[in-house]
């Protein structure tokens, strides 16, 4: 099928969302919530676009790229005036939420010019919840954190602000989240992440950290491979690998 | 047919040329990226150029959760694809030789991909210790 | 004793009719939750042992009791509507209805009425306007111009008795509706024009025929009973006083849409209908009107009482279904339509509990007769929980199209203490306000929408002129803000700086430029918004910034809140010409801010003066005045 997207005949296929086929084209359309790996929830809307349809009657329509199917002859654009006063709202709020965030900040200057300014809540708090660091832990199968409460104080934590007993350590909601409102304390030898934590597991060579050993435990039990992988730190499987290579061929 | 990256130990003289060269081109904007080759030292005067094998069964991709590390069909190496990876760094303790390098800050493993097929490593080597065949 | 077929069905019916053709006074005793609240629970309980005691026959089920003379047959209903003044009992055939009864009452109503077929007089209604003492429903203003469709069988069948629903003609639409074609009973809903009664008007009969042809291998049947909207109180008196007309309507919904399992989503508040639906669906399956070849047909179908989440953003469709499959109740932002994927990924019919009890009376009475009352584009009737600043509050029933002065000043029976009217809110907290000049409005849905409200579920609060409509607004938004789901950054964010621009108004502090910018945000959280609670989550705002700029420009210009609710500027005085130095307003002050002596003039002291208003609400001669 095909689309058009700023007036660019695109073919498109079925199934496909707007930001997939965009993407693919390399028209960008900013996005805070969308992670390629990640099913997609629709809460930061600042991937919003304009559609419309020569068979709509000029009925024209703001809906989510990232959610919204392909369909023959969709008429989209990416930075019409609707697009850009939306998504200039949107990152306006989020200024106005975060307002230490750079990420928010470069992007909402990319929209174009910042009009108006809505009371700043400096609880320095950078959180915008687009829950990627919930559906990151949700996809390692670990489910440790989420959302609690709603409304405007809605918080991501784990499940009654508790220890996350789920919780392996494995870091990967500090890696994902895009504004690094999540805090990860290391140490050589201990990790803290969500209140929780950690003994990392020490190199059998020299002693540095490998992984948490919640998290070892957890790749031994649902992944296919041995343990003894775990237990040496890259820098001293390559030194063994090298004087291993070394005494094969000489 | 798909070339193989080749190291000829014997000719390296560890100046470590390949890890600057790497370091450059996978930088940007003037920073230094980490080498994905390192140069071991194995005895007396003896060098190892270790990378990775970009193995065909290879573990790190059989941790990630996202599908996020995929061959190149073309240049047969392992590829962190970017966008699919969520930053769970696993595929660094699960690499049985070490070539996974992840950093939480970085939020993506750091591998060889062979630089598309032309490895700059090569071309930068200047004793023939390196190679494409 | 189950009922097999249609057969049967009449067999049961004429069987109950039968056994009490001979009774001859009904009780009818409001079990609702106002008048359960107000002790009618004891009511019945007196009731029935004064009346043995009396030596009356009182039967309290629908059964032939012995061969006594005229039978006294007394029940408890579901919700009779006029819930300010009860516990009611209504006594037919000659239509007396006891308001305020009390337990110590009961004995006069046993030996004057039930014994002696008098009147008591003192417990009939008293009508404000002329203190005359009113009989009747039939005599009361409140009554009349309703007209009951979905709360037909609301305060008069026994709410937990099957007998009594059947033997008022309950299940007959079902049975009718098995011997059609699944396609003619769309059709026929379709030609009724009815539409959801639960917020978006959305025609029923439409939803039904695309989820018919939506593909799927399995199609679900979902109630929405979650009614979060404050005040409002409708669906929990037809689920609590009515259940099987729900579950006949549903019933009816799967053999058209072709579902065999249904859901009646329950607001987690409201315990008794959870109970008495749960109680309506056990007997249904022990009768066999659910299960298994339903009154013989080919149709099984299956119900189950879910408990809601607790939050109002759980009474959105995707959200909803959420919270049946075991998650967050949180929406779904997906651009496929619920009728296509809804609840499991399949197609789901999502109907509002007015909108199924509307459903046997379309089947039965044919859609002609739905349609004959009603405006065009919304025909039907449509049930009202009246609140507010009016002088009779309750639960109504009014064909669509009905002014809001019929319903406000008819029914209403006018503002409290003869104030003057200013606006009424419909919809619900997203809802909006209509002043004056919306007074002659014909309530329907299309009429309400192009005015700047929403039909909504159906509450209905009535404003005097005390009431600002700055505050209401931030009422209303407060409210939004925290129920938000918090998911999408226009309604969480938005409407959070929504309400903070308003709480600076209400403050004094408003600039001339906030006015625009509350437009400008609100219109942008309507369009970007996710879900249909941020979509309409400006409209409090919007709409009293359309129908009531001045009062807006007040705040903002003058620093000044006419209405004198908005505690930081406003100030209280006393007019010397109307105070009567009567110290009523003195003994209400709670800082003890007023002086003055008896028939003199009473002062207020302002730096005392916390602006709570309490002076003005005692004052009968309208002597304290704001800015
Ligand atoms: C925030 C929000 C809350 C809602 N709450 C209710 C509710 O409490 N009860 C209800 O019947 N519909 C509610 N709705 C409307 C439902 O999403 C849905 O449209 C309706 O139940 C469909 O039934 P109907 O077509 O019979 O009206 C709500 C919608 C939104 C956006
Ligand atoms: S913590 Fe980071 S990743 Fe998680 S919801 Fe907030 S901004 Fe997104
Ligand atoms: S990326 Fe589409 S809503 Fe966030
Ligand atoms: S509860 Fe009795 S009249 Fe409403």
């Amino acid at each position: 099928m095909y689309i058009y997207i700023d007036g660019k005949k695109i073919s498109a296929k079925d199934g496909e969302s707007i930001l997939e086929v965009a993407n693919r084209n390399e028209i960008y359309i900013p996005t805070l919530c969308h992670h390629e790996a990640l099913d997609d929830v629709g809460a930061c809307r600042v991937c919003m676009v304009e559609i419309t349809h020569k068979d709509w009657g000029g009925w024209r329509n703001l809906v989510t790229a990232c959610l919204y199917p392909v369909e023959e002859g969709l008429v989209i654009s990416t930075s019409s005036e609707a697009v850009r006063r939306s998504r200039g709202t949107t990152l306006d709020l989020l200024m106005a939420r975060c307002p230490t965030s750079d990420v928010i900040r470069w992007m909402a200057e990319e929209n174009g010019e910042i009009s108006v300014r809505y009371e700043q809540i400096d609880d320095g708090s950078k959180c915008i919840m687009c829950s990627l660091c919930v559906r990151a832990c949700e996809r390692m199968g670990c489910n440790a954190i989420g959302t609690v409460g709603r409304g405007h104080d809605k918080k991501i934590a784990p499940p009654f602000f508790e220890n996350p007993e789920n919780c392996i350590g494995c870091g990967a909601c500090a890696a994902i989240c895009p504004t690094g409102h999540i805090e990860v304390n290391d140490t050589r030898t201990t990790r803290e992440i969500w209140d929780k934590k950690f003994n990392f597991v020490a190199c059998e060579g020299c002693g540095e950290p490998v992984l948490t050993e919640e998290y070892r435990d957890y790749a031994i039990a649902n992944r296919d491979l041995p343990a003894d992988y775990y237990t040496t730190c890259s820098a001293c499987k390559k030194k063994k690998l090298a004087s291993h290579f070394d005494k094969v061929g000489s | 047919m798909q070339k193989t990256f080749v190291v000829i130990p014997r000719n390296c003289t560890g100046c470590r040329t390949c890890e600057l060269a790497c370091s450059m081109i996978k930088g940007t904007e003037g920073v230094f990226a980490r080498s994905r080759i390192n140069i071991y030292k194995v005895g007396d005067e003896r060098y190892m150029q270790m990378t990775c094998l970009q193995c065909v069964e290879a573990a790190c991709v059989k941790v990630c959760p996202t599908e996020a590390l995929v061959r190149n069909e073309l240049t047969g190496a392992i590829e962190v694809d970017e966008e699919r990876c969520v930053g769970c760094g696993l595929c660094e303790p699960a690499c049985p030789f070490g070539h996974m390098h992840f950093e939480l800050n970085e939020g993506v493993p750091v591998k060889c991909d062979l630089c598309g097929g032309d490895p700059t490593c090569v071309k930068f080597c200047p004793h023939g210790a390196l190679e494409m065949k | 004793m189950g009922i097999a077929n249609r057969k049967e069905l009449e067999a049961r019916r004429k069987a109950l009719h039968k056994a009490n053709e001979n009774v001859k006074t009904h009780v009818r005793v409001c079990s609702g939750t106002g008048c359960a609240a107000l002790g009618a629970f004891e009511v019945y309980d007196a009731l029935v042992k004064e009346s043995k005691k009396a030596g009356l026959p009182v039967q309290v089920e629908l059964e032939p009791c012995g061969k006594e003379k005229d039978p006294l047959f007394v029940s408890l209903t579901g919700c009779q509507g006029f819930c300010q003044i009860g516990p009611l009992v209504h006594i037919l055939p000659d239509d007396i209805l006891y308001t305020g009864v009390k337990v110590s009452a009961v004995k006069d109503i046993v030996e004057k009425t039930l014994a002696g077929g008098q009147v008591v007089e003192k417990l009939l209604y008293k009508n404000p306007e002329d203190k005359k003492r009113l009989k009747g429903r039939a005599d009361i203003p409140f009554y009349k111009g309703q007209e009951l469709v979905a709360l037909e069988g609301c305060g008069s069948v026994a709410a937990d008795s099957l007998d009594s629903y059947v033997a008022s003609g309950g299940f007959s639409s079902l049975a009718k509706a098995l011997k059609m074609d699944p396609d003619q009973v769309i059709s026929e809903v379709e030609k009724s024009g009815l539409r959801g009664r639960g917020g978006g008007g959305f025609p029923t009969g439409r939803k039904w025929r695309s989820c018919v042809s939506a593909e799927g291998d399995e199609r679900f049947v979902i109630c929405n009973g979650d009614e979060g909207d404050p005040g409002a109180f409708m669906d929990c008196c037809i689920m609590e006083g009515d259940p099987y007309r729900v579950i006949e309507g549903m019933i009816i919904c799967a053999h058209a849409v072709g579902s065999s399992t249904g859901f009646i989503y329950v607001r987690h508040e409201y315990p008794r209908a959870v109970e008495r639906l749960s109680l309506a669906v056990k007997t249904c399956e022990e009768n066999g009107l659910l299960g298994k070849k339903i009154l013989g047909s080919d149709l099984d179908f299956d119900i189950s009482v879910a408990r809601g989440g607790g939050a109002f953003v759980c009474g959105e469709s995707t959200a909803l279904m959420r919270s049946i499959e075991g998650s967050v109740g949180e929406p779904r932002a997906k651009y496929v339509r619920s009728v296509q994927r809804g609840f499991r990924d399949k197609p789901t019919v999502l109907n509002n509990v007015e909108t199924f009890a509307c459903v046997p009376s379309i089947i039965n009475e044919g859609s002609d007769w739905f349609t004959s009352r009603g405006t065009e584009k919304s025909p039907g009737t449509k049930a009202f929980c009246l609140v507010g600043k009016v002088v009779n509050t309750g639960l109504i029933e009014v064909p669509m199209g009905t002014s809001l002065r019929d319903v406000v000043f008819g029914m209403g029976g006018g503002i409290i203490d003869g104030r003057p009217f200013k606006a009424v809110q419909t919809g619900g907290p997203s809802g909006g306000c209509l002043g004056e000049d919306h007074l002659d409005l014909p309530v329907d849905f299309d009429a309400l929408a192009k005015a700047g409200s929403m039909m909504g579920s159906g509450g209905m609060i009535v404003m005097d002129d005390r009431t600002c409509m700055v505050d209401v607004a931030k009422y209303f938004l407060k409210f939004l803000m925290e129920e938000s789901c918090g998911k999408c950054v226009p309604c969480r964010e938005g409407v959070y700086q929504l309400h903070a621009m308003l709480d600076k108004l209400s403050r004094g502090e408003g600039e001339p430029q906030d006015l625009e910018k509350i437009q400008r945000l609100g219109k942008e959280i309507q369009v970007s918004s996710l879900c249909g609670l941020g979509k309409s989550a400006p409209n409090p705002v919007l709409s009293t910034l359309k129908n009531f700029r001045e009062e807006y420009e007040a705040h903002v210009n003058d620093k000044r809140c006419p209405a004198g609710v908005c505690r930081d500027i406003t100030t209280f005085t006393i007019d010397p010409d109307k105070c009567t130095g009567c110290l009523v307003c003195k003994k209400a002050c709670p800082p003890d801010a007023i002086s003055g002596e008896k028939k003199q003039v009473h002062i207020i002291d302002q730096d005392k003066c916390t602006q709570c208003g309490a002076c003005r609400l005692v004052c009968k001669f309208d002597a304290v005045v704001t800015n």
